[in-house]
């Protein structure tokens, strides 16, 4: 990508103004969570979320899958809080602000299909870094479930570009971000960066959009580039990628992610990856239960036509 | 999500429910899981508390735990485990049982090995169901082999070695007669096609289906037989393995890498795992499916 590219996509995105009515709640919500402070109050959350009563309402739904764990449905944000802990929260209700923040009328891909990716993405770098004592699951969280927004941007921004690339990697069912390249020029990497920086987001997140599908380009954030890497990749092979039919051989541990994340993870060589792949199938089910009750259902096509 | 729900007085069939289940149910699929590298996923635990509450009836076990006792006390506790993996593995085989292997196989794979091989005279695929019990992914094998005879396989030859230790099974695979149930997962497409009707209830597959395979019966763990099965493409051996002890297992894996050829890849059950009983073969992904790689010289990664 030429820097004039960089600074096009930038300007484009600086200028959505048209973005489409993000829940007054998100961009607080976004700086609570950059601080990843145990100070933040939950009642600054519980005060942010109470403007929101779509909101709310889908926390409580969100917070009730059985992804979560809980035993019994809960009925009060204060009640999840004290259930789940703050810091899970806070990514339960960025996962509902997002799923708000941009309307179907403007997707070239199923908006039910981008979300069971992002959540399920979200879900493996979490259950991944039970694994990894080290690991932040939070955060973990929020950086598989914010790693593709590029995808949205290009919906938003280069929506004719954008339907091209989908439309060949449907057809030679290549990797999206390839199609993206060779029709593009460049890939949700770029557009999700210029977001990601307009949001401010913190840095290593930042990181993760832009290059986890080139993490040699990473300078700062390796090994959450690797996990997140990682995670996209096991998802897209057990029936949570974009719908359509990826032509590739993925060799996990001979991925250079493995070798940084091992690296950083010592723990990482101990995982049974073949129980780790079948436990999330287990997973596979509830998402799609979980996008449909938050997100809608998805509609009849997975690829362009 | 499924779960299972058990009566406390008589085992019988468990229902799909959404209460709790048993959690000596997770105990038995760790188990099962750590001897055998079958793992029954959380919505298929029903099928796993099918295969206990058929046993259980035949012990004569009240509850759940007590079978659990059955099947971790001494004496006798080998002997059980074998019949509970015979009853969750016993209705996995039918034609077609795997479209995500199949799809890894015509997809992913067989482009690549005849890209590899463009510039070799003889083009020949090699494949071995090994443990083909009465032939059903031997012919589902054939049968998607010849799909690709008149585009990618054009000129090759393909052989397709199937085994089992069983005499019986190898004479009822060789007769290729298959029911309703066996036929389950076949597309019209495909019934049509590749096979001729027997009666009413029975498909029987065409001799250019049969041509492909060639049966015969071969113990896994005969060393000095093994030897020869050597210069394969792809091994497919589906629970097999499950019935072995870990260094038996270890030896026909070993045998395994050693007669597939660089680049060629071995297959296990949906959802069977090979732990960690062999270091040279990467563990891959294909989508909905895993295999093990080995890899080939050029890669640089054996």
């Amino acid at each position: 990508m030429t820097a004039s590219v960089a600074v096009m996509i930038r300007e484009r995105v600086q200028n959505i103004e048209t973005m489409p009515a993000i829940p007054a709640v998100f961009l607080p919500l976004l700086k609570l969570l950059g601080n990843a402070s145990e100070d933040v109050k939950l009642d600054e959350v519980v005060r942010l979320v109470s403007y929101d009563g779509t909101i709310a309402g889908q926390c409580l739904r969100v917070a009730g899958s059985p992804l979560f764990g809980l035993a019994k449905a809960p009925e009060s944000i204060k009640g999840v809080v004290l259930s789940l802990g703050l810091r899970r929260v806070e990514t339960i209700l960025l996962t509902c602000c997002l799923g708000q923040a941009f309307p179907a009328k403007t997707w070239v891909l199923d908006p039910a299909v981008f979300w069971r990716h992002s959540l399920g993405c979200a879900m493996v770098c979490r259950k991944f870094s039970e694994k990894l004592a080290a690991v932040d699951g939070e955060k973990a969280y929020m950086a598989g479930l914010l790693h593709d927004i590029g995808f949205m941007v290009n919906c938003l921004v280069f929506p004719k570009e954008f339907a091209v690339a989908m439309e060949r990697a449907c057809r030679e069912e290549i990797p999206l971000d390839e199609a993206e390249q060779a029709t593009m020029g460049f890939t949700h990497g770029e557009t999700g960066r210029a977001l990601a920086e307009k949001w401010k987001l913190a840095d290593d997140v930042i990181e993760v959009i832009a290059h986890h599908h080139a993490i040699e380009q990473s300078q700062k954030a390796q090994p959450w580039v690797a996990l997140v890497h990682l995670s996209d990749l096991l998802c897209r092979m057990r029936g949570l990628g974009y719908g359509y039919y990826e032509r590739h051989m993925v060799d996990l541990m001979a991925d250079p992610a493995w070798a940084i994340l091992l690296k950083e993870h010592h723990d990482l060589g101990g995982v049974d990856l073949v129980r780790f792949t079948f436990e999330l199938d287990e997973a596979v089910e509830d998402i799609h239960a979980l996008v449909a009750a938050v997100f809608g259902s998805p509609a009849q096509r997975a690829c362009p036509q | 999500m499924m779960t299972i729900t058990q009566s406390a007085t008589l085992p019988h069939a468990p229902t799909k429910s959404v209460e709790a289940v048993d959690p000596v149910y997770r105990q038995i699929r760790d188990l099962v899981y750590k001897v055998s590298g079958i793992y029954k996923a959380e919505e298929k635990l029903y099928l796993l508390a099918d295969g206990c509450a058929r046993r259980m009836k035949q012990l004569g076990s009240r509850t759940p735990r007590e079978y659990w006792d059955q099947l971790t006390a001494q004496p006798g506790r080998d002997g059980e485990l074998r019949h509970l993996l015979n009853e969750i593995t016993i209705g996995e085989t039918c034609l077609f049982r795997s479209q995500p292997q199949l799809d890894a196989l015509r997809k992913v794979i067989l482009p690549e090995i005849v890209a590899e091989r463009t510039k070799q005279i003889t083009k020949r695929l090699r494949i071995w169901s090994a443990g083909c019990s009465t032939g059903e992914e031997s012919y589902t094998l054939a049968m998607n082999m010849l799909e690709e005879s008149e585009r990618l396989l054009k000129g090759w030859t393909v052989e397709i070695v199937a085994t089992d230790l069983n005499d019986r099974s190898v004479e009822t695979a060789k007769a290729g007669i298959y029911g309703d149930y066996a036929l389950r997962s076949t597309t019209e497409y495909f019934k049509r096609k590749y096979f001729s009707t027997v009666d009413e209830k029975k498909l029987q597959v065409r001799p250019e289906v049969k041509k492909l395979v060639t049966f015969s019966r071969l113990n896994l763990q005969d060393d000095s037989k093994m030897l020869f099965m050597k210069g394969m493409d792809l091994i497919f051996c589906c629970n097999v393995l499950i019935y072995f002890d870990g260094v038996s297992k270890s030896k026909v894996i070993n045998h395994f890498f050693t007669n597939l050829n660089f680049g060629g890849y071995f297959f296990l059950g949906t959802s069977e795992s090979l732990m960690k009983l062999n270091e040279q073969f990467h563990l891959v992904h294909f989508p909905g499916t895993i295999a093990y790689w080995k890899p080939s010289l050029k890669s640089g990664k054996l």
